[in-house]
């Protein structure tokens, strides 16, 4: 049977276009080439719902950033993900920085974004009291939220599985073919999948998948960026940057949806697409980067490192490059998702869905379609009285697994079986929070693995950290 | 819900809360130890080397042995053990606990904090390079190595050389691992002596000092590491670069005390040691709640361990008898020169003798401690050796103490 769309990648802009066509009636498959979505640059950035006012107007960034960011409060409700609302600052220290903060403002009105407010030294230092003393003011953009944007990628791909999307993990595309009018074959190594349009979401790698349909319309080059992750003890409530450089937001501190807080990121073009390997000047970069924004700041808070690279189509004005091929109808370009493409992407997904209309797929809203998902339990979150009766209904959840972020078995269990659950340990990790806290799984990353060993029915030796080769262990110590 | 009164409630069923429980029952009836895990024992069971107990018991065990020593005293007392059982926090003298019966709220008139410390892990060292699986803390490895028979991985590479780094590299090598060598960031091992000697100098693995990681490379799996020479303000010298293949890396990088819990109770804590802030009676900024073993500071010696805890137990009695009398003393203790900490923080009460514990943050071949108050010398030692890895102790007795502020230095 032939598909009518197949989605390529399963990151933020893959599961978001997937969540979006699963409210019509069409066969729809999304191919990840990872053991489970968001492996790649959804699972490396700072998570930022950042408001709109940055991209320049007339870009469509400047249309799809300040729309999607805008419909995040209602999907976290429907899909129930975290959300958290911090606002932005962008801190000025010269007079220089204050001029671009009017442009910023400026450019807010354009883009449409409200609650976009200029703030002077004393309002700077009274909502933000450790903040830099020299601080002269500030750009205050009061809508910004926090997601998890892993969180985010698997609610939407939860949603669509339910509403029937078909979702294949392992499956690297490796070859296109066009046979005609809206027919085409996608090949794996195992499988084949004809479909009539094709939604290439590969993220880095798209101009690689577009290659293959023979299409060479653009080149993706990566921007890497460095990030720290830190431990529970920033004073700051209010996400803020520097005023920012033609290239790049600057260093930021991040307070996330969990409690952490990051410091993110640096911004340098690398030729090597696979390159996500800290870099110590970078590093270095982040911590002079949180010390100019409040001085006090404590380098050992630093619990972790880790880094992305943001797919960057070249030549492009520093857009996202979203379009039918001109060569190859019936082929859309989802590309060039650089930042802010987590807050864009469920604008990204309507814009997608409105260019297949127009290539001539019937949209149909679908009868049955459920726009909700239900949540899994956060124990961590609950009051002790529910605690107790939960754990009163199954001793599971009395079984504490993750010490530091107080996750129980029974949330690892629930995290694996349902629908699209995690099948490695990263998997587990990423969706609730065990291994995520102070001492990074020291404690539990052997329990988790006897979980998963448990649950999925496989020894524990073959149990993985991600990807294939990512085996935890060489064997065992001794043959019993 | 379940609710209890105490009078003594103890967090953490290692050494240091077995000792400290055993000691409060001698004065107080209602006492209790929470432990999350599912024996007592606390780090020690994972520890099946010997060593242990040569001071305390003047016999060499192994840590399972001497666990099992105080795990049999706290079996034949009337001490209330709750295992499997994880303390989240601690609100108005109310230790709030969960286990697999639901949750527990234990009233007590006085606490003990006992629980141990965590290991330090890559991201705080931040070792620059990728993020493969293969890169591991030692302690994790000997969980997995001793207690769950897995085998962390073929060609191990040992950064950092604290004890139970050195430990793991002869452990893992009797278990025919291929263990390459250990490195050291600074020009000196922070591990004890005798474990250099038994672990790496017995097996003939090399111990590279001022030398450290400086990337970890491959993309699933471990393939290699970079390891550099560093200078003397321990930065790496371009040049000195060299790739080791290997799948393994285990991190030997220091011990943190565990004090989430302390902190939800208000417990002020240590800039220095991480460990709370005490008196000399072991009590921590918060009335009534006292704190001993490696929550408190890190101790090389389970010995030390057993004797600090066996006081915090007496005194966290007294206080819940209401025997404590307002202490008019205020004697703040600091360290100075290569002195890197000096315990308790504060002398409240000068009773009895007082005896303060410290250590120095690098090695001194040549030195001699000297205690003043208010810069008069009232206690000066020999000369001798003075390293980070070894905890000294100078005790004074109380009519040399009298008002002022006493300061701990080495020269
Ligand atoms: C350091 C940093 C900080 C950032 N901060 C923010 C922020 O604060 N806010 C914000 O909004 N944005 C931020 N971004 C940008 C954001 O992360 C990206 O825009 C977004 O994640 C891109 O998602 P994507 O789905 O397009 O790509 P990806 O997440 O890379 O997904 C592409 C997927 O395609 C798969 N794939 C590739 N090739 C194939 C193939 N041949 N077959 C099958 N599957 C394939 C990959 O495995 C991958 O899962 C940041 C980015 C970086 C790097
Ligand atoms: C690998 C290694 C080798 C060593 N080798 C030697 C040696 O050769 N000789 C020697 O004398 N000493 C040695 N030591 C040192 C000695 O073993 C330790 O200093 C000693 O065990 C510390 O005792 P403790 O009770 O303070 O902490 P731990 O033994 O760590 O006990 C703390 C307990 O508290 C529990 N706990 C923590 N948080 C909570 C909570 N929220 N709720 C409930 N329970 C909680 C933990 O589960 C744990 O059981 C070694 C230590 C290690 C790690």
């Amino acid at each position: 049977m032939k598909y009518d769309v197949v989605i390529i990648g399963g990151g933020i802009t893959g599961t978001a276009i997937a969540h979006e066509l699963a409210k019509y009636d069409l066969k729809t498959v999304l191919l990840e080439k990872g053991p489970d979505v968001a492996t790649a640059t959804t699972k490396q950035n700072g998570g930022v719902i950042h408001p709109g006012y940055d991209p320049h107007p007339g870009t469509l960034k400047a249309l799809l950033n300040p729309k999607g960011a805008r419909m995040y409060p209602k999907l976290a409700e429907d899909l129930g993900f975290h959300i958290r609302p911090t606002g932005t600052l962008v801190v000025a220290y010269s007079d220089e920085d204050l001029k671009t903060v009017d442009r910023l403002l400026e450019n807010a009105k354009i883009n449409g974004v409200e609650g976009v407010v200029k703030l002077n030294s004393q309002e700077l230092h009274e909502l933000e009291p450790h903040i830099n003393p020299e601080a002269k003011g500030a750009l205050y953009a009061k809508t910004t939220t926090m997601v998890d944007p892993f969180e985010v990628a698997v609610a939407f791909m939860e949603n669509a599985v339910e509403n029937g999307v078909e979702l294949q993990l392992n499956e690297q595309v490796r070859g296109i073919e066009k046979n005609g009018e809206q027919d085409f074959t996608v090949r794996t190594e195992n499988n084949e999948y004809p479909t009539r349009f094709i939604v290439d979401a590969a993220g880095i790698h798209a101009d690689d998948v577009a290659k293959m349909a023979g299409i060479e319309e653009y080149q993706i080059k990566g921007r890497h960026g460095n990030l720290a992750v830190l431990d529970k003890n920033v004073p700051i409530k209010t996400v803020m940057f520097p005023c920012p450089s033609p290239d790049t937001k600057g260093i930021a501190l991040i307070p996330t949806v969990s409690g952490n807080f990051l410091i993110g990121s640096t911004a340098t073009m690398r030729d090597d697409k696979q390159d996500v390997t800290n870099d110590k000047v970078g590093v270095e970069e982040l911590i002079e980067g949180a010390k100019l924004l409040i001085p006090e700041f404590d380098p050992s808070s630093i619990i972790r490192t880790f880094a992305g690279q943001r797919p960057v189509a070249l030549d492009n004005d520093n857009d996202f490059y979203i379009k039918e091929s001109p060569t190859q109808k019936g082929f859309i370009h989802a590309a060039g998702i650089q930042s802010p493409g987590i807050a864009s992407a469920p604008a990204i997904a309507e814009y997608v869905a409105s260019l297949l209309e127009e290539a001539g797929l019937e949209l149909k809203k679908k009868e049955n379609y459920n726009p909700y998902r239900k949540a899994p339990t956060d124990f961590s979150e609950l009051s002790h009285e529910e605690q107790d009766r939960l754990i009163k209904e199954d001793s599971r959840w009395g079984k504490i697994v993750c010490r530091c972020e107080t996750v129980p078995e029974m949330e690892i269990i629930e995290a694996i079986n349902r629908p699209n659950g995690a099948r490695t340990v990263d998997g587990v990790k990423r969706r609730t929070r065990a291994g995520m806290g102070r001492c990074q799984s020291g404690f539990c990353q052997s329990r988790v693995v006897d979980i998963l060993s448990r649950e999925l029915g496989i020894p524990a030796d073959e149990v993985r950290l991600e990807e294939d080769q990512s085996k935890i262990f060489s064997g065992k110590v001794k043959e019993l | 819900m379940t609710e209890k009164d105490f009078d003594v409630v103890v967090i953490g069923g290692g050494p240091a809360g077995m000792a400290a429980a055993l000691e409060a029952l001698k004065s107080v009836k209602k006492v209790a130890i929470v432990e999350r895990n599912d024996e007592l024992g606390g780090i020690l069971n994972q520890c099946i080397h010997s060593g242990f107990g040569l001071q305390y018991f003047n016999e060499e065990l192994t840590g399972p042995e001497y666990a099992q020593r105080f795990i049999d005293r706290v079996g034949d007392s009337e001490i209330e053990v709750f295992l499997n059982t994880m303390v989240l926090e601690i609100k108005d003298k109310t230790v709030i606990a969960m286990n697999e019966e639901g949750i527990l709220k234990l009233k007590a008139k006085a606490i003990v904090l006992a629980m141990g410390c965590r290991e330090r892990t890559r991201g705080q060292i931040r070792i620059p390079g990728t993020r493969p699986a293969g890169v591991l803390t030692a302690g994790l490895a000997q969980r997995y190595t001793n207690l769950e028979n897995l085998k962390p991985g073929n060609r191990v590479v040992i950064l950092g050389s604290g004890d139970i780094g050195l430990i793991m590299a002869r452990r893992l090598k009797l278990e025919g691992l291929n263990v390459l060598s250990v490195y050291e960031i600074m020009p000196y091992a922070n591990g004890l002596f005798r474990n250099i000697k038994n672990c790496l100098d017995d097996f003939d693995i090399p111990l590279h000092l001022s030398t450290t990681v400086t990337k970890v490379i491959g993309s699933k799996r471990l393939q290699a590491v970079e390891v550099s020479a560093v200078d003397d303000n321990l930065e790496p010298i371009p040049g000195t670069e060299e790739i080791i293949p290997c799948d393994t890396l285990l991190l030997s990088v220091g011990l943190i005390p565990e004090n989430e819990v302390s902190k939800t109770a208000g417990v002020d804590l240590s800039k220095i040691t991480g460990g709370p802030v005490v008196s000399n009676d072991l009590q921590t900024s918060e009335e009534g709640i006292f704190a001993c073993g490696n929550v408190l500071h890190v101790h090389d010696l389970v010995d030390h361990v057993t004797r600090e805890a066996e006081e915090a137990g007496r005194n966290a009695a007294r206080y819940a008898l209401g025997e404590t009398s307002e202490s008019t003393t205020q004697i703040p203790v600091e360290a100075s020169g290569p002195v890197r900490y000096v315990l308790p923080s504060t002398i409240t009460n000068t009773d009895e003798k007082v005896e303060l514990k410290f250590r120095v943050g690098s090695p001194i071949e040549k030195g001699k401690v000297t205690v003043y108050l208010n810069d008069e010398p009232v206690y000066e030692g020999r000369e001798k050796e003075f390293v980070p890895s070894i905890m000294e102790t100078v005790t004074l007795s109380p009519e040399k103490l009298s008002d002022g502020k006493l300061r701990v230095e080495v020269k």
